[in-house]
């Protein structure tokens, strides 16, 4: 059989016409298709198209075979071929979305399984001991404390608001672990909001700012929050990733209780702010339910303080108004990287 | 051999054995094997493992394994390929191979 099967691959920006037949075959198998999906794998027999997967980065999608083709032999070379392809490309660390029925299969691939939404999907990675090794790492960094609090923040850019939601919280706990949102694909590159929120964060003795990682809030667990300027949420990714975090990431640290801003503007962050506190708190699971601590944001003459309205000033270089709302270190950054004419500006401001 | 870099050899195909390798973060060794046959052939398995391990001279990295119920000339030859690839080497001490 195998003989007659012929393996290639497709790249959707440049081969329309290959990419019809993958989204009609996608469709029969009632799944979309994926607009961020760098190259499928595609196997024909006899010219027609019976098979695909899809890579984006390091995490495998769109993976159909036609109904008369489905059998361990075929899906097990197609997850070997695409498993090969990202290793040329520098993925060696994959991650895989499927339907809970399909769990199995995978699982025979060498996939392990991180988290299943019941009914919906599951997110699986290649390897044993991803995450169990990234929460030996987080162990190390457990503090002595009775009421431990969590903030994921993007901080993009750190501002007044997220400092004052960083004292409350502090204020409210023995403890609090930051984390800074890792994937770089906000306007502000990963290692600038990092040391943005060190800086502003200084000063308050109870907290240890931590990096993301791949487990949270990332393309691999969240994907749709990185599309929210496009207003899209899907809520089975905000129930993978919360559910890492309730399973993982906060037994690992002692985290009781998860500190967020209440959200005005952004329908994506209200959405995930609302999920958060069925997935972390209401939903059953084996792992001890987290208590959502929403507090109402910083208001400055008037206005809630948000980093999406910092940006929208900064596009107009409106740095007298940004100087309200984000902290010196901050507006030295914008002023010195940011700004189209930095010398005078700084004299200013600084 | 030092492992500097993530590396990939093998394949899931029945027979066969996918072997991954990583740089260790604190420079430990640990092997992390699954196979189909792990009841009755998981510690000879593992005996070829290290043994071709040592032999490469590898102290540290991560080498995960999902064994297909190979052979263990093959666990031998995808190991090596793995480290091999892992390590970058420019020149190959064939004996050691062997």
């Amino acid at each position: 059989m195998s003989e007659t099967m012929e393996f290639d691959t497709v790249s959707p920006a440049s081969q329309p016409e290959a990419l019809a037949a993958i989204r009609q075959l996608l469709a029969d198998c009632q799944l979309e298709l994926d607009s961020k999906i760098d190259v499928f794998v595609v196997v024909y027999r006899q010219g027609s198209l019976i098979a695909c997967a899809g890579l984006s980065g390091n995490i495998i999608k769109c993976v159909a075979i036609a109904p008369q083709w489905r059998g361990e032999s075929l899906s097990l070379q197609l997850v070997n071929e695409v498993v090969q392809i990202a290793a040329e490309r520098g993925h060696f660390h994959l991650f895989l979305y499927t339907k809970p029925e399909n769990q199995r299969f995978f699982t025979g691939c060498g996939f392990y399984t991180l988290v299943e939404v019941p009914g919906h999907v599951v997110l699986m990675e290649n390897t044993p001991v991803g995450i169990q090794h990234y929460c030996q790492r987080l162990r190390m960094l457990r503090q002595p404390s009775n009421k431990t609090g969590c903030i994921v923040m993007n901080a993009n850019p750190f501002t007044l608001g997220h400092r004052y939601l960083a004292e409350q919280a502090a204020a409210a706990c023995d403890w609090l672990h930051v984390f800074v949102v890792r994937e770089d694909v906000s306007f502000f590159p990963y290692a600038q909001r990092y040391e943005l929120v060190t800086q502003g964060l200084g000063g308050i003795p109870n907290l240890t700012v931590h990096h993301g990682s791949e487990y949270m809030i990332s393309r691999a667990t969240f994907p749709s929050y990185f599309l929210k300027d496009k207003g899209i949420v899907d809520s089975c990714h905000t129930a993978i990733d919360l559910l890492l975090f309730r399973d993982y990431i906060a037994p690992a640290l002692g985290i009781s209780h998860r500190f967020i801003g209440t959200e005005p503007f952004c329908p994506v962050t209200n959405k995930y702010n609302e999920d958060m506190k069925q997935w972390l708190q209401h939903a059953h699971c084996p792992a001890p339910a987290i208590e959502v601590v929403e507090l109402s944001r910083h208001v400055r003459n008037g206005q809630p303080v948000s980093a999406s309205r910092v940006r929208r000033l900064l596009s107009r270089q409106d740095f007298n108004a940004i100087q309200a709302l984000v902290p010196p270190s901050t507006l030295q950054l914008l002023l010195s990287e940011y700004a189209a004419e930095p010398a005078p500006a700084l004299e200013r401001y600084g | 051999m030092k492992i500097i870099k993530p590396a990939l050899a093998g394949t899931l195909e029945s027979s066969d054995l996918q072997v991954k390798v990583a740089p260790s973060p604190d420079d430990t060794l640990e092997v992390v094997l699954s196979s189909e046959v792990i009841k009755q052939f998981g510690q000879q398995i593992r005996r070829v493992v290290d043994d071709t391990l040592a032999r490469l001279e590898v102290k540290a990295g991560l080498i995960i394994i999902e064994d297909k119920g190979a052979l263990d000339c093959a666990i031998r030859a995808r190991v090596q390929a793995a480290v091999l690839r892992g390590a970058a080497c420019e020149h190959i001490d064939w004996e050691k191979l062997s």
